[in-house]
């Protein structure tokens, strides 16, 4: 009897969940020892899902519904923010079309196999971070013992519906703007799904204050039912056997929304994918540059104050091939524009809500450019990473002690191309704040602080640039090191805050600077004194 | 097997492939030879469903490449020159991923692949232990090349197939097409080392910016323009003029 042919979704299925557990990539290594190191960071990850879903535990008391839509707002939040990291990456690899396109795979079987792995490691994350929620809600006092396995019917919807829509919105990207752009479009596109989830993740609090755990409130209002969140806790409700019409009327469109979007995407549109694809595979000849003009990038390190800044050769080869990738690579624009967005949109959030305060507008200001440092910070950890990180051997074979001088090239690539713009979006901005030109003072103690969180993740670890596999990326430690940075960011401007309180905000500035100094040189001496790995 | 009608491919106002056309029957090696970014990896994408051609037809064994694009990719194995595996999966990971793929039954994908490790002398612990990343380029070479043999095709494409193989295995593999030329397959080489495209291949054609330049047997079109050898016939159909020159006077650059 012969062996059964496995089914080619199947087959796929399997491909990229190996793929997405083990990387792309590597180098040396036996079976045994890749997935291990991945499923290890998993692991990890989801251990500080789950950590931070014990803030739910504060709602169980408000009973299913305010638990539920909290459960589902956060959980929409981090599986928009992991898909819209992951999907570029998994939808569309450029290697992937050398080995599979000429194969006889259907673009709909391939896409469905891609985004079943998306939704089963986005349940992973959304099971992990709802279990402590799933617990309280099916145990407490105004709970329900079945509130979760209802509680996991709908999330498995609303992780459906999160990965459909981020596949849909990059196929409308490809049908409405064309395929030439395609790059800078999933960009785009995932730089606004970044955006969408930070500005979503700061309205939850506020819809909790407002519905005060209460259904009665949402009814009405009708703009409630544009939020999926709004949707799927209605759908927990009426699984539950407790639903008013309202919450019949949610729950349905919740269902109906998810059918559409993956109608839409894996039926109509399925077509538009698979022309993506191929766009992948095809090579554009560059504009023709008129002959002897200067690129922008020559015009700007032959002038002064680069000129200056890059004197040393290997800083300042460093600073134009990390200035190139910022600029052109595919992989790098898709996972560092989205993951600095959050950066840029928070302090923004900041500011508007300081607005509503009468005497607010100095703390959103001053916490706005806290934030500052960590937009090097974020672009630093991330630039190691690259999908051409075998290409760094050359930093070896070339004559250099060790990562020093690429690592100093990148923190100034950095922070010119990066922290410097956004540092003065900033500064404009607060002019145009009412009294803003006064509050300028205010930006100081974060603008002062930007070069120290340029040159911790140097010092900290090895962080040459473009020169680790992408998978390296994914860990729990790193993962845990930016959620602390992101809450320690505003210490410095709080301080700041206080001291100007007090009249003494001249002392604190130098006292900062003088430590930030001190700060910076120990900083700067470690990264010239780290010596080079030995390869695998 | 293979026929090309007027096959052209543009990249904006750049036109890679310019209205091709030529027949290639069953059991020839056809040798696709151009310098770089001439169209040939560009055709090859073409007629593997990799790229849609801009205008003109295309049909490998009776399928037309635009409406049964499903059918003409189950006739033919191709090695592209990137050499792309995924790196993560061991030999045999991604062999039987291949294989799954054309529905072959595991046990007998399983059975072919070890026929093909015999022929290229790789043991089944290499295959079974290690991440395709850690294998050397030759050996990678050798997994994409059984990969696109699993499924049997009838039409076969090399993009640059000796590319890191060693001597011993590039001999055999020279032989094997030759072989499977004679079983009937069409089989399409391209590559850049002429004197073995010379040696192995029936029938040559030169591209050059996307247009045929010559079709024939290399014997017959060495005479025919009366150059010394297919080296020759293809620098100076190529434009590749006073290269030894010019690599002297390169040369002379490196003088302290």
């Amino acid at each position: 009897m012969s062996s059964p042919v496995p089914s080619q979704a199947r087959t796929l299925q399997k491909l990229y969940l190996a793929l997405f557990l083990r990387g792309r990539s590597s180098r040396g290594l036996q079976k045994d020892k890749a997935p291990q190191s991945i499923g290890r960071k998993l692991w990890g990850t989801l251990a500080l899902y789950a950590a931070v879903g014990l803030i739910a535990l504060t709602f169980a008391g408000q009973g299913t519904f305010a638990l539920s839509i909290y459960l589902h707002a956060m959980s929409l939040v981090f599986l928009g923010m992991f898909i819209a990291a992951s999907a570029g990456e998994i939808l569309f690899n450029k290697d992937e079309a050398e080995i599979l396109l000429h194969r006889p795979v259907d673009s709909r079987t391939l896409l469905w196999a891609k985004v079943a792995v998306l939704v089963r490691v986005s349940l992973w994350i959304t099971c992990a971070f709802n279990l402590a929620g799933m617990v309280a809600g099916s145990l407490s006092d105004k709970g329900s013992p079945f509130f979760a396995p209802v509680h996991f019917i709908s999330i498995c919807l609303s992780a459906l519906f999160c990965s459909g829509s981020v596949v849909l919105l990059y196929q409308l990207c490809l049908r409405w703007f064309g395929r030439e752009r395609l790059d800078n479009l999933m960009t785009t596109a995932q730089v606004l799904l970044a955006v969408l989830m930070v500005v979503g993740s700061q309205m939850v609090p506020h819809l909790m204050i407002g519905m005060q755990g209460k259904m009665d409130p949402l009814a009405n209002q009708t703009w409630l039912f544009l939020l999926p969140p709004a949707w799927f806790a209605s759908l927990d409700q009426v699984l539950l056997g407790g639903g008013k019409p309202a919450a019949w009327i949610m729950a349905g469109t919740g269902v109906l929304a998810t059918a559409l979007v993956l109608g839409l995407a894996f039926g109509r549109m399925a077509r538009v994918y698979e022309e993506g694809l191929q766009t992948l595979a095809e090579s554009r000849p560059r504009k023709e540059r008129r002959p002897g003009k200067k690129r922008f990038l020559d015009l700007l390190t032959d002038a002064p104050p680069l000129r200056w800044m890059l004197r040393e050769p290997v800083t300042r080869a460093a600073f134009r091939l990390v200035a190139a990738y910022l600029a052109r690579d595919r992989d790098m624009k898709l996972r560092l524009y989205p993951g600095l967005a959050p950066m840029m949109v928070m302090p923004m959030v900041f500011m508007v809500q300081s607005l509503r305060d009468k005497d607010g507008i100095n703390w959103g200001v001053a916490i706005a450019a806290g934030y500052l440092g960590m937009i090097p910070l974020t672009a630093m950890t991330m630039l190691q990473f690259s999908q051409h990180w075998q290409a760094a051997d050359l930093y070896r074979q070339a004559p250099v002690q060790g990562p020093g001088p690429f690592i100093h090239g990148a923190v100034r690539a950095v922070c010119i191309f990066l922290a410097v713009p956004a540092m003065a979006l900033l500064v404009v901005i607060t002019c145009f704040l009412p009294h803003g030109p006064s509050q300028l003072v205010t930006l100081l103690p974060g603008i002062i602080a930007l070069p120290f969180f340029a040159l911790l993740p140097g010092a900290l670890e090895k962080a040459a640039p473009l020169s680790k596999p992408v998978e390296e990326a994914k860990s729990a430690s790193r993962g845990g090191f930016m959620f602390l940075a992101v809450f320690l960011a505003p210490l410095i401007p709080a301080l700041g805050l206080g001291a100007r309180h007090f009249g003494m905000l001249s002392l604190f500035l130098l006292l900062e600077a003088a430590l930030i100094a001190v700060g910076c040189w120990f900083l700067s001496r470690a990264i010239d004194r780290k010596a080079w790995d030995p390869l695998e | 097997m293979i026929s090309l009608h007027r096959l052209t491919k543009q990249f904006g106002l750049q036109t890679a492939v310019d209205s091709l056309s030529l027949e290639i029957p069953a059991g020839q090696i056809v040798g696709l030879l151009g310098p770089n970014g001439a169209g040939k990896s560009t055709t090859l994408k073409m007629l593997t469903g990799m790229l849609i051609p801009t205008s003109g037809s295309a049909t490998i064994c009776g399928h037309d490449l635009l409406k049964e694009p499903m059918e003409v990719k189950r006739n033919v194995g191709f090695v592209p020159d990137s050499g792309a595996v995924f790196e993560s999966l061991t030999g045999l990971e991604y062999l039987e991923m291949v294989a799954a793929l054309y529905g072959i039954p595991a046990e007998a994908a399983r059975e072919r692949i070890r026929q093909f490790i015999a022929f290229f002398d790789l043991s089944f612990e290499t295959l079974t232990d290690k991440l395709l990343g850690a294998y050397s380029k030759g050996m990678r070479r050798k997994v994409v090349i059984t990969a696109a043999l699993l499924h049997n095709p009838p039409v076969v494409f090399f993009d640059e197939p000796l590319d890191g193989l060693d001597a011993n295995a590039a001999v055999g593999f020279k032989a094997l097409i030759q072989t499977l030329a004679r079983e009937g397959k069409a089989i399409v080489y391209s590559s850049h080392i002429l004197d073995v495209v010379e040696r192995v291949c029936d029938r040559v054609i030169i591209i050059d910016k996307g247009k045929l330049q010559v079709d024939g047997a290399p014997a017959e079109l060495v005479a025919a323009h009366k150059a010394r050898s297919l080296e020759q016939l293809f620098t100076r159909l190529t434009g590749g003029q006073d290269l030894e020159q010019k690599a002297e006077d390169f040369a002379k650059t490196f003088r302290p």
